[in-house]
């Protein structure tokens, strides 16, 4: 029996249309795998720098030091690294005394290269006695009001004023938030920060590949100069086992391949 | 007619495949779903939940910080007993008052009894956790750093042997101070093998390490409870045994030289930037170990046993291994270290 040939023509379109939506449906599901197998298998590198500096005579590792890396090449991080560069350096020392901290506190600070009271334990010794730090003495007398007297060494810095106790490390955080902000905004990329170890020494890890800077981004402040490195880095497929040390200095060396410029820290202005 | 039956048969091979492409394009973790199960209706008031969206409130509704009359239970101002009966009462007064031996007395009482008000130990070590931390490890880091000569606790004799050129600043130990003896798992350690005295290093269990910084005026502070404790999806059991590839690595004191550790940082090379504990991994390379452990002219822990595996596909590494790692094939980073192309185990003959 002949069909009609407008049936002909329905049951055909229907046919396609079957076709079309198998075909949609087969695509939709694909690419979602296919994709995640190819951010699995993405290469990715690794970057070990190792930072000494030349402080005299004395080359040493420059230890609890952050770094940054960002994304791209020098010339695309212009802006932030520019940015970085006009913010003025106001050395641990100076911040203090701008506070009006007691010449105790900032030497106290300074035996031990701490930036905020957290870095040492408060011992007794800084608290009465001839080494007394004025700042400790009454945070601790109003503890030993609060919690008693073993608890109030303990837990000191509670009552610090929050300026004395950690105000020049958030300061510098502010500062470096806003730059990290910066970059992310401009290179679209994560900014990663690692701190060196005791020797010197950080990793960045699971990096992506191509290009990076690697930057301190704020001044770091060495021997009286306030130090910037701002390096530009290829970071190729690797492994951290493979990997060799990126060298870092503030002064040159066949071996360093990021050299810090230096410059003396801007007179302290009460 | 012909013409029809082939469209037919066109059309019926089109719908199979178009029901293939369906049960494929629909995702495994779907299909698999079991449907949920109907809520029972009945309330288990023997079990307090977080999560139940009246006990959501500000937390010192219910918990006074710190809790009264600390001093006789605590050195330090913390909360450290179950809330009043006043925090519960005003909405569960007939959970209170039903029967001799009321179920919901056993969240906080060692009995249900009316005549027996002692109390199980806050937070009880027996209930699942309801609250994942928040910790950014790489803000601490940039606040403290290395080991004060002398601290409250006594993991320091082990660092003996760096502290002599250090500088006297703080660091990991602060907090984590060495675990005296670990918990066994519940199937005993691998080979039995009993891990030694300073092999693992403790985290912090309670409030005493926060509040010393973060009693006041320093965010989070002991009232914004939320600032560290977040509410996780489900309750969850502590983890109370601690796993490590490398179960005879001894972090305090280790080695025949006792030269574990100069620095945590020097190992756990990711911590310092680790803003959060989720997804938190040891991360320490084999480059940490074999700086001393595969040094040519030094010692080659790592090459000697890669050679015991080439002359013998069964052979186990115990160097750094108990058995239940050691049989595996050694990761291509061990082979790496020994110079030399990766290998599996199944391709020796």
């Amino acid at each position: 029996m002949p069909i009609h040939p407008k049936r002909a023509v329905t049951r055909r379109r229907l046919l396609i249309a079957l076709l079309v939506f198998a075909i949609a449906l087969l695509l939709l599901s694909v690419p979602k795998t296919a994709g995640n197998a190819q951010a699995q298998t993405k290469p990715t590198g690794v970057l070990r720098i190792r930072v000494r500096v030349k402080i005299g005579e004395a080359t040493k590792g420059l230890q609890r030091k952050r770094f940054y890396l960002l994304k791209g090449t020098l010339d695309q991080n212009k802006a932030v690294l520019d940015a970085a560069k006009q913010k003025t350096l106001v050395g641990r020392d100076c911040f203090y005394s701008r506070l009006g901290a007691s010449q105790a506190l900032i030497d106290w600070l300074k035996a031990a290269d701490c930036e905020s009271v957290y870095c040492r334990n408060i011992e007794s010794e800084f608290i009465t006695g001839p080494k007394a730090v004025p700042e400790f003495a009454t945070a601790y007398a109003a503890g030993v009001k609060e919690f008693g007297a073993d608890v109030a060494r303990k837990w000191l810095t509670t009552n610090l004023p929050t300026q004395l106790r950690d105000g020049f490390y958030q300061e510098q955080r502010n500062t470096l938030q806003a730059l990290m902000k910066q970059a992310e905004v401009t290179t679209g990329s994560t900014v990663s920060s690692v701190m060196t170890d005791r020797n010197g020494t950080a990793y960045f890890t699971d990096l992506e590949t191509g290009t990076y800077v690697l930057t301190n981004l704020l001044a770091t402040e060495i021997a009286g100069n306030a130090t910037t490195w701002n390096c530009e880095v290829q970071i190729k497929s690797g492994d951290i086992a493979t990997e060799k040390p990126y060298m870092v200095s503030n002064s040159k060396d066949r071996n360093v391949k990021c050299v810090g410029v230096e410059k003396p820290l801007p007179a302290c202005s009460k | 007619m012909r013409t029809k039956i082939r469209n037919l048969k066109t059309l019926k091979r089109l719908l199979a495949l178009l029901a293939a492409v369906v049960v494929i394009s629909i995702p495994v973790s779907l299909r698999g779903q079991k449907r949920p199960a109907p809520r029972s209706t009945t309330i288990d008031y023997s079990k307090f939940s977080h999560s139940t969206k009246k006990h959501q409130g500000a937390c010192d509704t219910c918990h006074k910080i710190p809790t009264s009359g600390w001093q006789k239970v605590s050195g330090i101002p913390d909360v450290n007993d179950f809330p009043e009966h006043q925090a519960c009462v005003s909405c569960h007064r007939n959970q209170f008052f039903k029967g001799q031996r009321p179920p919901i007395c056993s969240v906080c009482h060692n009995k249900t009894s009316p005549r027996d008000e002692a109390r199980l130990p806050f937070r009880n070590p027996a209930s699942q956790l309801q609250f994942t931390i928040e910790f950014p490890h790489d803000r601490h880091q940039d606040v403290i750093a290395l080991l004060p000569r002398r601290t409250f606790y006594s993991s320091q004799r082990a660092f003996a042997h760096v502290a002599s050129d250090d500088n006297a600043y703080n660091n990991c130990t602060i907090c984590h101070a060495q675990k005296a003896q670990p918990n066994a798992p519940k199937n005993n350690w691998p080979d039995a093998y009993q891990p030694k005295e300073g092999t693992f290093k403790s985290a912090p269990t309670g409030h005493d390490s926060c509040f010393n910084c973060h009693w006041k005026s320093q965010q989070p502070v002991a009232q914004n409870c939320i600032g560290c404790h977040k509410l996780a999806s489900s309750s969850f059991s502590p983890i109370r045994t601690p796993t490590r590839i490398s179960l005879k690595f001894v972090h305090d004191g280790g080695g025949e030289k006792q030269v574990h550790v100069k620095e945590c940082t020097t190992c756990h090379i990711n911590i310092t930037k680790s803003a959060t504990l989720r997804g938190l991994k040891p991360d320490v390379p084999i480059t940490s170990c074999t700086e001393c452990h595969n040094k040519e002219g030094l010692r080659q822990d790592v090459s000697k046993e890669l050679a015991a595996i080439d002359k013998n596909r069964g052979f186990v590494c115990v160097y750094c291994h108990t058995s239940d790692v050691g049989v595996k094939d050694a990761p291509s980073s061990h082979y790496l270290i020994a110079e030399r192309p990766p290998l599996k185990r199944g391709e020796i003959k």
